[in-house]
């Protein structure tokens, strides 16, 4: 903690705000919140609209990094409110916008429309071509079966990589990385069979192939999904695919 | 009333921080590679054009711009190799024995391989020299 922060116990906030039926321009406004070693920036957020502003909005939900609803530009980067402490950027100011790449409906609040629709393209659920009866038992799985996935399943939905990524902000029909990851996600799941359904949406230009690789989708990820790594490794995949589908026969291992 | 406010758009958002600006210069650096391969066509093109044409080929290269060129590249062509290196365990992870291999071992291979290359490369010209 610096000595001024220290001092005045206090740390300045800098909040986008936007009411659309008030505003034509979005504005930034100053406050004064009190700083506490243990706070958060969504701390600071919430105990402006309790004690100064009550039309302040943003969401919000379980305040442990889970839910992914408080995203938030902080200083320029994209973060979980939640999971951003104000003594990270003392002395302040500390800048706070809505998460790039999206329309504001209100401060804070993005729309969301155009990620929830790219993300049921994906379907990303377990296809099966048939159900197993359930007499069958559950579909098992190794250990080795599992982490090929595991890690591009912990996705939260939180859009942070959305709001790193240089070429959703300029392309709007690309998938973006969070769908992509979890395409990649069911198409490594040893029980699905939905590979060839997704195919057609995540090999084509607004697919995998609009993705140039930039990885700060990965860097700003608070659970490690590393959606930059899944598109390139879709990548491989399908580049493969369209090689080998010259070849007379089927490679052993290469077929799902 | 107004709606939504459209989604920002900034074409300086590779000056966004650093990473930001080593993925551009990373972009970039094929320019580079591209542009010693047009310098290294030039040579085989003097080559062929026998001992006069290889030696005036051999004097350019002795000019202070192209001296400059030629490190401007060799940055460039480090900076390329050793980005797309760091990148190799996310595009193409490994599993021996039903694990996953750590990512730093495959960075450490890549490594390891464009050493061993340069090395016998190395070798080779002072051979040759």
């Amino acid at each position: 903690m610096t000595s001024e922060a220290t001092a005045a116990r206090t740390v300045t906030l800098e909040v986008f705000r936007y009411h659309p039926e008030r505003d034509e321009e979005p504005s930034f406004q100053s406050y004064e919140v009190p700083y506490r070693e243990e706070w958060v920036v969504l701390d600071a957020l919430n105990w402006l609209k309790d004690e100064v502003d009550g039309t302040l909005s943003y969401r919000w939900s379980c305040r442990m990094g889970v839910c992914g609803s408080c995203g938030m530009m902080v200083n320029g980067l994209p973060r979980l409110t939640c999971n951003a402490f104000l003594r990270e950027f003392l002395p302040g100011p500390i800048r706070v916008e809505p998460l790039r790449g999206f329309p504001v409906e209100r401060d804070m609040v993005t729309v969301l429309d155009d990620f929830m629709g790219k993300l049921t393209e994906v379907k990303p659920w377990i296809i099966r071509e048939q159900e197993q009866p359930v007499e069958e038992g559950e579909y098992r799985q190794t250990p080795s079966q599992l982490a090929d996935f595991k890690q591009f399943s912990m996705c939260i939905n939180c859009m942070l990589c959305y709001a790193a990524c240089p070429v959703y902000e300029h392309e709007e029909e690309f998938i973006g990385p969070a769908a992509l990851a979890l395409a990649q996600r069911y198409n490594l799941d040893s029980r699905d069979q939905g590979n060839e359904q997704r195919q057609r949406l995540i090999w084509s230009d607004e697919g995998i192939w609009d993705c140039t690789f930039v990885g700060e989708c990965s860097a700003v990820c608070p659970k490690n999904v590393d959606p930059a790594g899944a598109i390139q490794q879709a990548k491989v995949e399908a580049t493969n695919s369209f090689f080998l589908s010259f070849l007379p026969f089927t490679p052993p291992g290469m077929g799902r | 009333m107004p709606g939504p406010l459209p989604r920002r758009k900034s074409n300086a958002w590779w000056n966004r921080g650093w990473p930001y600006r080593i993925i551009l210069l990373r972009e970039l650096s094929a320019v580079a590679v591209a542009g010693y391969m047009v310098l290294l066509l030039l040579l085989v093109c003097n080559v062929r054009g026998g001992e006069g044409a290889f030696a005036d080929h051999l004097e350019v290269l002795q000019s202070p711009l192209l001296w400059l060129v030629h490190a401007i590249i060799l940055g460039f062509a480090q900076l390329h190799t050793t980005t797309w290196f760091r990148l190799v365990p996310k595009a193409m992870p490994l599993k021996l024995g039903g694990r996953r291999v750590p990512d730093e071992l495959i960075v450490a291979g890549a490594f390891g391989g464009w050493l061993a290359v340069s090395a016998v490369v190395l070798v080779i010209f002072l051979v040759v020299a």
